[in-house]
């Protein structure tokens, strides 16, 4: 493990291999991560871009330890995520992951500022509110708060999650395809929204995307086919 | 507060106000108001209904004994909190100068009647009372005529000298024997001393009334049962086997299986809906998780919402449950005796406690998936992920439904068949489902566009289509269920009381009057049965076997119907036809050509005395005696309103004997003056007047036929609740299926066809399903609760074919329209 306070995310030799098929045809292992090997610094942004199905969204899921590996060692702010049972992951994701999804993944239930509430409100923060009003109001919906996620476009309410995402402050935050399920025009504004916050808040921000130009707006690209980095690899020829 | 409550209850605020648990708390709320307005409502229905029919034996319950009751049992009573009175029955001579004639006396305690009232006419019109005072008498009107006397003359009766104080216009308990003697006298219990009539040896009937509240009753019932001695009878209006008391008891029974089924059909609603909630909040589960949130956060956050939203719903509940029953009882007020307080807080118990058990039972599964949604579903999507054994879900729900049924009916049994009926009548359903579908897809092959995708689509979600079919079959058959047991109850009772229903029965006909009465029928244009020569004999042996200790009893006499016991002479009859309403079960009824003595014996009769066919019966018929063959056994309708009998000779055999005749006829009340002027040139004929006794079992018909209309309407309510919690729960699958359909480039009239005609055709193969399955339950409760003839119901096959295509079509095509008025775009951006 690296120890470096520098280092926030750490993963050695990470695989992911699944069983698929049953019956019959019998069970079949398919890996879907090759080993991997993957440090990022505190306040960068990179890129995992790539073909689909070569594996990006799996390495987020662990990433952002909504999974586990396989095999391999993953260090999250220092934590050993893969010895961790769900109960202990989630713990570190209140405390210092933020996320934005492809689908926005808000809760049509509550309201705008209800949505941007919740995650400071599960890391116990007293100001909740005041700070989601904040958020929303840098993202420009400080007028929409009152507003059902049925009553906001599709970039409203990505920028209500991008709010969202940044309002507990994390350390580190994960997006998947956030401009994926938005028009060129609006994925654009969301994208500078994005990587303006990142910048105001100093946060760590690893997103999987397709779109080559919102993944040159990261410090590093990492493009991977059949579940390993090609760089890591070409790298690896090299020396 | 920590943080998952004000979560949790901010959610259910805003889904509440949002209509998003609109589905799940009208399941709920349906389920209690449900029950609480069925207990509370058949409860007063019920106790209404006995109430009323009660006053026929003039209290709850009697005990009838030839000789005077042990004293413990009155203190017994009272100890109880019961009310009594005693009276004592018997036969007498009543002389009034050179007149004679055999009465019934009735010699009453102050406070008879305990249930209905004795009316005497007054100036005023009848007036209530309880016993005429010491040394006066009430009589029957026809007495006045047959002793030529008026009120306020003196009558002998016994040793007694009594002055005739009023005249009967209502006697609740009065016999329905058309065999009873006499006319009806009624005495102060203190004079009976005075009469002198109470002598060794003297054929006496004590009755001993008692009254009170339902458990002080049954309590006592409890005590004295097993202290009944064979010279006793014990007995409440439903172990009687009048009209009344077979109509009071199909009523009871139908208000409670009724009730039964639409608590299924409730439980059935909730179990739909909480699954549905369980699916619609696995979204938010996750984004929780994936926010950091732990189990046991969720947990508690969503038992909260869950108990939220049942609190709400189970109050919401009892008040519609509340103003349900308040109309309901306002509405039949008229019908309802004054003296009917409703009583609440059985029913409230009773709901409460079906909501909280809905309510845990129905959540427990949906409830703990929902918890256990993985985190990673956030990314991956929601694949019908089970996290729990089928067992889980399938456990409680069953277990709750049985308790539900159980806390309802208090019949461990009813409730246990009920339930494997509708658990083998499931079974059945999803293998005819499966079957169905399949040959479905076949004949969809070589169909139109539209119904090649609808049909499509049903193979395609099996599965899930099976579980619709289960519930669309199981609502749509409870509803034709309601439907045709209701029609047909209604219309057999009807049948037996039709407009023309005999309400008078002349007995004590002598052979030379035969013909002037037939001429005042005739004359008249009367309906009535014919006239039936009666002969009194005793049964004496069967085969070489001698009837002594039965023949013996005396007391049956004075009994309600005369049925009950053979320890009395019985009244015969000779017919060369078989009468209307018996139908011979063994046997051959008599032939035209063969005049050899041969007797048909009532079917009940001959299971009590074990006689068959070809068993010789002797008689004692004056002092003669005969011995003749059973050749036949009739079941006899007691319901009809005519001339029963156990014992029907064959003619010629008693040919040779005395006889009068009987008859029954229905008399309209423009005729009553000509009826009773031509009774009064015939006073040795008597008349027995039932139409009392008819106008209060139409009474109790009409109420029976109200409360059903009202428990079908929640029927009704609670069948439709399930076909629209059902489709609701798919909706969100098929807005997939159609986005992607949009996309292909499917029009939207084919979307909108084939969308129409898959719940059609789900809806037609329900409602298919159902008749099927309505006919055989039809079958079994006609047959074996109601015991009426059974009948095929091929018009309700029809209505509920199409009643199921047109509900659950257009049900599905309404919850669809929203998707599919929705842009391709739209539809893409909401679902992927």
């Amino acid at each position: 493990m690296n120890t470096s306070p520098e280092i926030i995310l750490d993963c050695q030799k990470l695989t992911k291999t699944v069983v698929t098929g049953s019956g019959k045809s019998g069970a079949k292992p398919l890996t879907i991560l090759q080993p991997i090997d993957l440090q990022v610094k505190s306040g960068e942004s990179v890129a995992i871009i790539g073909a689909s199905g070569s594996g990006k969204t799996t390495l987020l899921s662990i990433l952002a330890g909504l999974d586990l590996p396989s095999s391999g060692e993953i260090y999250l702010k220092q934590k050993p995520m893969h010895t961790f049972d769900e109960e202990q992951r989630s713990k570190v994701r209140a405390d210092h992951v933020g996320f934005i999804f492809q689908s926005f993944l808000l809760i049509s239930s509550l309201t705008a500022l209800e949505n941007v509430m919740l995650p400071a409100e599960l890391a116990n923060d007293d100001n909740a509110k005041e700070q989601a009003l904040e958020m929303l109001a840098k993202v420009g919906l400080g007028d929409r708060v009152d507003h059902f996620p049925s009553q906001l476009s599709g970039g409203e309410q990505q920028r209500v999650a991008i709010a969202r995402a940044f309002v507990s402050k994390p350390d580190i935050l994960f997006a998947d395809e956030p401009t994926g399920n938005l028009d060129s025009k609006t994925g654009e504004y969301i994208s500078s929204l994005l990587f303006d916050l990142n910048q105001q808040q100093g946060t760590t921000l690893v997103l999987v995307t397709h779109d080559q130009k919102l993944a040159l707006r990261c410090q590093r690209q990492l493009t991977m086919d059949s579940g390993r980095f090609i760089e890591q690899q070409i790298m690896a020829e090299v020396s | 507060m920590p943080m998952w409550i004000k979560q949790s209850l901010r959610l259910f605020r805003h889904e509440l106000k949002r209509g998003e648990l609109t589905i799940i708390c009208f399941a709920i709320i349906l389920a209690v108001a449900t029950v609480f307005s069925l207990s509370g409502f058949s409860q007063q229905i019920k106790s209404a209904l006995v109430n009323e029919s009660n006053s026929f034996i003039a209290s709850d319950r009697v005990l009838q004994s030839s000789r005077p009751a042990n004293e413990s049992i009155l203190i017994k009573a009272q100890e109880q909190n019961l009310q009594s009175v005693q009276m004592l029955l018997f036969s007498s001579m009543a002389f009034a100068q050179d007149e004679m004639q055999l009465v019934n006396v009735k010699a009453v305690e102050q406070g008879y009647p305990l249930r209905g009232e004795l009316l005497i006419e007054s100036d005023n019109g009848p007036v209530a009372l309880s016993a005429p005072s010491k040394g006066s008498i009430w009589v029957d009107k026809s007495l006045l005529t047959k002793l030529s006397v008026e009120i306020g003359d003196s009558v002998e009766l016994g040793a007694a000298n009594l002055k005739i104080a009023g005249v009967i216009n209502k006697e609740p308990d009065a016999s329905f024997s058309v065999f009873t003697q006499g006319p009806r006298v009624f005495l102060n219990f203190a004079d009976i001393e005075q009469t002198k009539v109470v002598q060794p040896g003297s054929r006496l009937t004590y009755r001993y009334l008692f009254a009170g509240e339902k458990a002080d009753v049954d309590s006592f019932d409890d005590w004295l049962t097993p202290q009944v001695e064979e010279n006793q009878r014990w007995y409440d209006i439903k172990s009687q086997q009048s009209p009344l008391a077979s109509a009071l008891k199909r009523a009871e029974s139908f208000l409670s299986l009724a009730s039964m089924l639409g608590i299924l059909l409730a439980a059935v609603a909730v179990s739909v809906a909480s699954k549905r909630y369980g699916q619609r909040h696995q979204p938010m589960v996750t984004v929780f998780k994936a926010m950091g949130a732990n189990k046991n956060y969720i947990r508690n956050l969503y038992l909260l919402h869950w108990s939220s939203l049942s609190a709400f719903s189970i109050i919401i509940g009892l008040c519609v449950g509340f103003i349900m029953q308040y109309y309901a009882l306002q509405y039949m007020a008229s019908y309802l005796p004054t003296s009917t307080q409703a009583s609440y807080w059985y029913p409230l118990t009773v709901a409460i406690t079906t909501g909280l058990l809905c309510a845990c039972a129905f959540a427990y599964a949906p409830l703990k998936e929902l918890v256990a949604t993985p985190v990673l579903s956030v990314i991956r999507g929601f694949n019908g992920f089970t996290s729990i054994a089928r067992w889980q879900s399938v456990v409680p729900a069953i277990s709750a439904v049985f308790v539900l049924l159980l806390l309802f009916s208090k019949n461990i049994i009813l409730s246990l068949v009920l339930l494997l009926s509708t658990a083998v009548i499931v079974a059945v359903l999803v293998l005819f489902g499966r079957v169905l579908i399949s040959l479905g897809r076949k004949i969809g092959s070589g169909a139109g566009q539209s119904l090649h995708l609808a049909i499509a689509n049903l193979k395609r979600r099996a599965k899930q289509n099976n579980v619709q079919l289960v519930s669309f079959t199981i609502a749509i058959m409870l509803l034709l269920l309601m439907l045709v047991v209701r029609t047909d109850l209604i219309d057999e009772w009807q049948a037996q009381l039709p407009e023309n229903t005999p309400n008078q029965f002349l007995v004590n006909i002598n052979q030379s009057q035969v013909p002037k009465v037939e001429e005042f029928l005739q004359a008249n244009e009367l309906s009535a049965s014919q006239l039936f020569p009666i002969i009194r004999g005793r049964l004496t042996a069967i085969n070489d076997e001698k009837l002594l200790k039965k023949a013996s009893k005396e007391q049956d006499d004075n009994s309600d119907n005369g049925r009950q016991g053979l320890g009395r002479e019985l009244n015969m009859t000779w017919q060369q036809e078989l009468p209307a309403e018996n139908v011979v079960i063994e046997g051959q009824w008599f032939s035209e050509t063969d005049n050899t003595p041969a007797v048909s014996i009532e079917s009940k009769l001959a299971e009590r005395l074990n006689v068959a066919v070809g068993d010789e019966l002797s008689f004692q018929i004056g002092s003669e005696k005969i011995r003749i063959p059973v050749t036949s056994i009739r079941e006899v309708n007691w319901r009809s309103m005519q001339p029963n009998f156990y014992m029907i000779f064959s003619a010629g055999v008693l040919a040779d004997f005395p006889v009068t005749y009987i008859a029954s006829m229905h008399v309209p009340s423009v005729n009553k003056q000509d009826f009773q002027q031509f009774l009064s040139s015939y006073p040795t004929i008597s008349v027995i007047d039932v139409e009392a006794m008819i106008s209060q079992l139409r009474t109790v018909i009409e109420q029976v036929s109200i409360a059903i209309e009202f428990i079908l309407l929640l029927v009704v309510i609670a069948g439709s609740l399930v076909l629209v919690a059902q489709v609701q729960a798919s909706m969100e699958e098929r807005e997939r299926e159609l986005a992607i359909l949009r996309t292909l480039g499917a029009k939207g009239s084919l979307l909108r066809n084939s969308t129409l005609l898959e719940f059609v055709v789900l809806g037609a193969i329900s409602g298919l399903l159902a008749s099927v399955a309505m006919e055989v339950a039809v079958f079994f409760i006609q047959l074996n609760v109601f015991e009426m003839a059974t009948s095929f119901h091929g018009f309700y096959w029809f209505v509920g074919i199409s009643v199921g295509a047109l509900f659950v079509g257009s049900v599905g095509f309404m919850s669809c329209w929203r998707l599919l008025k929705l842009s391709s775009l739209t539809l893409i951006r909401r679902t992927l």
